[in-house]
């Protein structure tokens, strides 16, 4: 079983925003004033993105053989209480649930990975349970 | 000085906003969108402090201007798109997780965020530069999750609407609390929140009175 926890995982679309963000940073860091307190925040975003840039891993949809089983950057279709619902799975960075891009860090997001069609997923606390039915596999990257 | 004195009469309307979720489910004296505000930025800054390299005061700020666009934009809930006219299928709607396909989400998200948008740049207009473009950067960082102190605030605004749920629903029974369990299994990746969210669950569930914080009145 792969282990995902801690890792800074993009999609290729996350990665040129990042990139282009960081561009951006570049000119706009050399037209501040120095010790203006925008620059303060500019360096913070410019650490942050370079750590970024310089660790992430790039999500790729598996090989063919391996696409019935839910991966980083799959889109799942799942059926909950007799409802249909469709998440896309992505690291933190880019999560959006009401996009539909769940974290692979969240509860459903994390006992979705390595499960394939026709597979039932149960998440529970001590005082509730529901089933999440996954019906449909895509890996649209 | 008459700018800020207009801004401050326009932001201050949210005291006599009632929260849309709320109102749709029938609460009595529902909290307003200021009441909501209040707590989440309180919760972010003491929640933040239990986290490393967290801008506080960045959190701080997003958080009290995070739903001033409602002045103007309202209250968007993900219902909103699906509401019944009759009152019976309203109640049964409200007990249930709103569910889209991912390309739904998208078209409804991008009209709400064009919406809001809209409506904090008109609120924002009379600020001076430098104060309108903070604003305006705070907002999209809370909407888009761009920097840790942009993502960490959007599930703290989570975590406070769950508390106010689950306080509602220790009132009533009846209140349809399922919603917001579901939503918070899927939203949430923080492991502090996650942890903390967890910890609410066992506070509100737990069988003994006492666990419960007292009125004091």
């Amino acid at each position: 079983m792969t282990d995902y926890k801690e890792k800074i995982y993009l999609t290729n679309r996350g990665l040129e925003r990042f990139k282009k963000e960081y561009q951006g940073l570049l000119e706009t860091r050399n037209l501040q004033e120095e010790d203006s307190e925008s620059l303060v925040l500019i360096n913070q975003r410019f650490e942050e993105l370079s750590t970024i840039l310089k660790t992430y891993e790039l999500i790729q949809a598996p090989p063919k053989h391996k696409q019935h089983i839910v991966n980083l950057g799959a889109t799942v279709t799942v059926e909950i209480d007799g409802q249909t619902d469709e998440f896309t799975i992505v690291g933190t960075l880019e999560a959006n649930p009401s996009l539909g891009r769940i974290s692979n860090e969240s509860p459903v997001g994390r006992a979705l990975l390595n499960h394939g069609a026709g597979e039932e997923i149960i998440i529970s606390s001590n005082i509730k349970t529901i089933i999440y039915k996954i019906k449909e596999i895509k890996y649209e990257l | 000085m008459n700018n800020f004195i207009d801004f401050f009469i326009e932001a201050g309307k949210l005291k006599d906003i009632e929260r849309s979720g709320w109102v749709l489910r029938e609460v009595k004296n529902p909290e307003t969108i200021a009441e909501h505000t209040f707590r989440v930025a309180l919760m972010g800054w003491l929640l933040a402090d239990k986290k490393e390299k967290l801008n506080a005061e960045r959190i701080i700020k997003m958080a009290l201007i995070h739903d001033i666009c409602e002045v103007y934009a309202g209250d968007i809930t993900p219902y909103d798109s699906i509401l019944p006219k009759n009152k019976k299928y309203l109640k049964k709607l409200m007990r249930t997780y709103p569910r889209f396909s991912n390309s739904e989400k998208r078209e409804l998200a991008l009209e709400k965020h064009k919406k809001e948008w809209q409506a904090l740049v008109k609120i924002t207009s009379k600020l001076e530069r430098k104060l309108r473009e903070e604003i305006l950067d705070l907002w999209l960082d809370y909407e888009e999750g761009k920097t840790k102190e942009g993502r960490f605030l959007k599930q703290v605004d989570k975590v406070e609407n769950l508390l106010q749920a689950l306080e509602y629903w220790k009132k009533d029974k009846n209140f349809p609390i399922n919603p917001w369990w579901i939503e918070a299994r899927e939203i949430f990746n923080d492991p502090f929140l996650i942890d903390f969210i967890e910890s609410l669950d066992k506070k509100f569930h737990s069988n003994e009175e006492n666990t419960f914080p007292h009125n004091s009145q």
